[in-house]
């Protein structure tokens, strides 16, 4: 994804707090997310931490956790995520069939309703996709769509859309029955059913193309809860939708999304007992672990789909760093695992490569020594390429969120280790430090993150590393790279997709686009009263199961 | 008199439409587009960039804007935020609860401020003056943010006398403590510039000539020496009223109070131009009309000063 996807608040550490927090404990992917088994009852309400959407509730126009969550929990798409471990399994898709990673056959489960009565029905998958894509309707998530033939052909001409778009429908969907469809890419495209669960692709109920304004402000989906209110600033009130067929019910009567536009003051209230679920941990309590005495037996810390690094300019910005020689000396000068014990109390996990452990296609160690600390062959590998012809080293980012400790205890690393100067460089907040990278005019270094879209390898490769691909900040280019690429979405079989996906990934380590920092966790806490909290790779709550004690 | 009230009534205009066009310009002058952000760490499409600017009039110039703004502020409308909520809307929410959490800092702040401020001027120098000097030093000493968040931990989550934050309704009981919170620094500079008037006046002539024509010390002190004092204190907690309003930002997120402080903050982050302005020119009238109104006491507490 384009976008950060829905966490901006993690990623972009709108609250560093959020950024704080992530990661610790055992990286071992498909470790189970749940809280102590459940005898848990059904029905009931509980409370959880909400924030404010900070758009209409539209699928194709909510790229946030705060708006992402509730969607989430109402929506129901082809493909849900396994709370555990992030495996794609059939929701209302019966089955999702290609013979060649181009045209693929979608057949539905009968019996799904939308929350106003209607059916599920192959053309409300069809025309959602095609209104989302429309380079006219402006929607956030319209990128997802990219890879459907007949994308461009609904775009704008221009950036104001002054030049409509040629056509109103992508070539590549088509309605073969009510309960059959079909999609073709442009491209192959090997892991298009795991994208699928995304909230973009949720189907749109008839209603909701005649007043999308409407929907925006009273959402109506397929899923497991059903919408019920929005009071501004305050609260989403959702609560379980007696008609729902599908394997994932709710089994809360009714949910609530408390918002809150700080974390510590959540955290108070769950302590309290007065809020049931937290989706993060202020840092305030990470220090010491003290979240573990506070909410003995009710914590939760979960590897989830987050990678941190440390992005080095363009070579046309900022020259100075265009060796990848010396590129591999600044990472190899990094201690990482020294940052994460003192800095981040253990709530990351330093990283052995460019892929979070959590997808499917996760190979450890792909940076192999660059990855590792070691001051000596770090000076010798900056000696290699004849020193660093900058003057001095500059990491920035964005003074709103904190970023300050960790880069300055990176900075300080490379500067013992290579003996250049290295200088932590704040930018007043995310909207400049934003525009003056997306406008290539950051010299230096600057951290950046990623959050994942779809529990894939795929989605951690070719969004920020293909050539021209939309979250390349740095301008990397590599035709080999792009051909592995090109080769891994051809292959039919996951495994020899996901071989050639890793082989790529392999080719990072000599060119070192950017230095792999860490991986996230996330921390979350309950209440008392509920029981069978189940984090999701994604880092929410896995809401259909949670449940009264 | 009256003739006063409206020429300030008058004066306010000038000012006001100064003060929008300021903070109007003032966000459009800070770096960073307001779509650089909000993606995440990565662009947004240029599809939705384009209709985002659009729709928020971004793409004209600083005087344009300003003009289109003052047309519909003309028709009482407010804009709509980045969000897409009315910002009248929301500040029809906010403004009473934030309204109510001050005022009741103020209530705070005058009793507590007075009572302390009267009882160490007149013991001068005795115990009570010293405590009361002390713990408003402490208080003073003490960021807001750290008695906000002990307050709430021990008299919240530990002993659970008080609600831990506030909810949507904001009640008179769960706007106790913040309100406390916000009010405690203001309490402080109450009681002591209370105390510094008082010993001052206790001490000139015509205090003395009170006593001494036969006044009771209670009388003297009550009517003649406190009265003479208040001026200054209610210059300052006029003041102070505004300063509540739109200073609340930090008792807000403690408690999570869905107030004006948080939202300008937000708002100034996201470069939401509109809805900053929205909320700041409602402050800026709340300021002129408490300035106005503390001008009207001072006649009532000093009849020497005269508007007429």
């Amino acid at each position: 994804m384009r976008g950060t996807t829905r966490t901006v608040a993690m990623v972009a550490g709108v609250s560093a707090v959020t950024l704080l927090a992530a990661a610790c404990g055992g990286g071992d992917k498909g470790s189970s997310g749940s809280s102590s088994s459940a005898a848990g009852k059904t029905g009931g309400a509980v409370t959880v931490r909400g924030c404010n959407p900070q758009n209409p509730l539209i699928p194709g126009n909510t790229n946030e956790t705060c708006g992402g969550n509730v969607l989430d929990a109402i929506t129901a798409k082809l493909i849900h995520y396994n709370p555990t471990n992030a495996a794609p399994e059939n929701d209302i898709a019966d089955k999702i069939e290609s013979s060649d990673n181009q045209n693929f056959t979608v057949t539905l489960q009968k019996g799904y309703k939308f929350h106003d009565g209607t059916e599920v029905k192959a053309k409300n998958f069809v025309d959602a996709w095609n209104w989302v894509a429309n380079g006219k309707n402006a929607q956030l998530n319209s990128y997802f769509f990219e890879p459907i033939e007949g994308f461009s052909d609904v775009q704008c001409g221009d950036a104001d859309c002054k030049v409509k778009p040629k056509a109103d429908k992508m070539t590549g969907l088509a309605v073969k029955d009510d309960y059959t469809f079909t999609i073709k890419t442009t491209e192959k495209v090997s892991n298009l059913p795991v994208r699928l669960g995304y909230t973009a692709f949720a189907p749109l109920p008839d209603s909701f193309f005649s007043d999308p304004k409407a929907f925006g402000e009273h959402p109506v989906g397929a899923g497991p809860f059903k919408f019920d209110s929005w009071t501004k600033n305050t609260e989403i009130k959702l609560s379980k939708f007696a008609d729902y067929k599908g394997k994932f019910p709710a089994k809360l009567d009714n949910l609530t999304f408390k918002i809150y536009q700080d974390d510590d003051a959540a955290y108070n209230d769950v302590i309290a007992n007065q809020l049931d679920v937290i989706d993060t941990i202020p840092s305030s309590a990470l220090i010491d672990d003290k979240y573990k005495t506070d909410l003995p037996d009710r914590n939760l810390s979960k590897p989830v789909g987050v990678f941190q690094d440390i992005n080095f300019p363009p070579s046309k910005v900022d020259p100075a760093y265009a060796d990848p020689k010396v590129r591999q000396a600044i990472s190899m000068a990094i201690d990482r695992q020294t940052i994460v014990k003192q800095i981040f109390n253990n709530t990351r996990q330093p990283a052995t490569g460019w892929v979070a452990p959590v997808v499917d296609g996760y190979k450890a160690n792909a940076c192999g020594e660059y990855c590792t600390f070691d001051a000596a062959k770090a000076k010798a590998k900056l000696d290699e390429a004849g020193g660093f012809k900058g003057g001095k080293m500059t990491i920035a980012y964005n003074a709103d969120a904190s970023h300050k400790a960790w880069v300055e205890a990176a900075c300080n690393s490379i500067k013992t280790a290579l003996g250049v100067d290295c200088v932590a460089t704040p930018v007043v907040d995310f909207a400049t430090f934003r525009s003056k990278i997306t406008e290539r005019k950051m010299k230096g270094m600057f951290r950046s993150g990623w959050q994942m879209d779809y529990p894939s390898i795929e989605d951690f490769l070719a969004p920020i590393y293909k050539t021209k691909a939309s979250s390349n900040d740095n301008d990397y280019s590599n035709p080999a790279f792009d051909k592995l690429l090109d080769e891994a979405a051809a292959q039919t079989d996951a495994a020899q997709a996901n071989a050639k996906y890793q082989q790529a990934e392999a080719l990072l380590a000599n060119d070192m686009p950017v230095a792999p920092l860490w991986y996230g966790t996330a921390q979350f806490g309950w209440s008392d009263k509920v029981t069978n909290v189940k984090v999701t790779p994604f880092g929410t709550v896995d809401l259909t199961s949670l449940q009264l004690k | 008199m009256y003739k006063y009230i409206l020429r300030r009534l008058i004066q306010m205009v000038p000012v006001l439409l100064g003060a929008t066009f300021i903070i109007f310009a003032m966000v459009f002058a800070l770096p960073g587009d307001p779509t650089a952000g909000m993606c995440g760490d990565r662009p947004c499409s240029p599809a939705f960039v384009a209709q985002f600017r659009t729709e928020h009039n971004l793409n004209d110039p600083l005087p344009t804007r300003y003009a289109k703004y003052m047309v519909n502020l003309s028709h009482g409308d407010l804009g709509t935020n980045f969000r897409g909520v009315k910002v009248a809307e929301d500040l029809k929410q906010r403004y009473p609860t934030t309204a109510k959490l001050a005022a009741m800092a103020i209530v705070f702040e005058t009793v507590i401020g007075l009572i302390a401020g009267v009882l160490a001027g007149i013991r001068k120098g005795k115990f009570i003056d010293n405590l009361v000097l002390v713990s408003t030093l402490l208080v003073i000493a003490i960021p807001v943010f750290v008695i906000g968040a002990t307050m709430q931990y021990y008299l919240g989550v530990k002993w659970k006398l008080f609600p831990v934050t506030v909810s949507s309704g904001a009640t008179f009981y769960e706007l106790l403590m913040p309100a406390f919170v916000l009010g405690s620094a203001s309490i402080a500079y109450a009681a002591r510039l209370t105390r510094t008037n008082l010993v001052e006046n206790l001490r000139a002539d015509y205090l003395r000539t009170a006593v001494a024509k036969g006044l009771t010390r209670r009388r003297a002190i009550g009517v003649h020496a406190l009265r003479n004092s208040l001026i200054p204190v209610v210059t300052y907690v006029g003041a102070d009223f505004g300063g509540l309003l739109g200073g609340a930002i930090v008792t807000e997120r403690i408690f999570n109070i869905q107030g004006v402080g948080g939202y300008t903050f937000t708002s100034l982050h996201n470069r939401d131009g509109v809805a900053v302005v929205g909320t700041v020119t409602i402050l800026v009238l709340v300021f002129l009309l408490a300035n106005l109104l503390v001008d009207l006491l001072y006649g009532v507490l000093d009849p020497r000063i005269s508007h007429d």
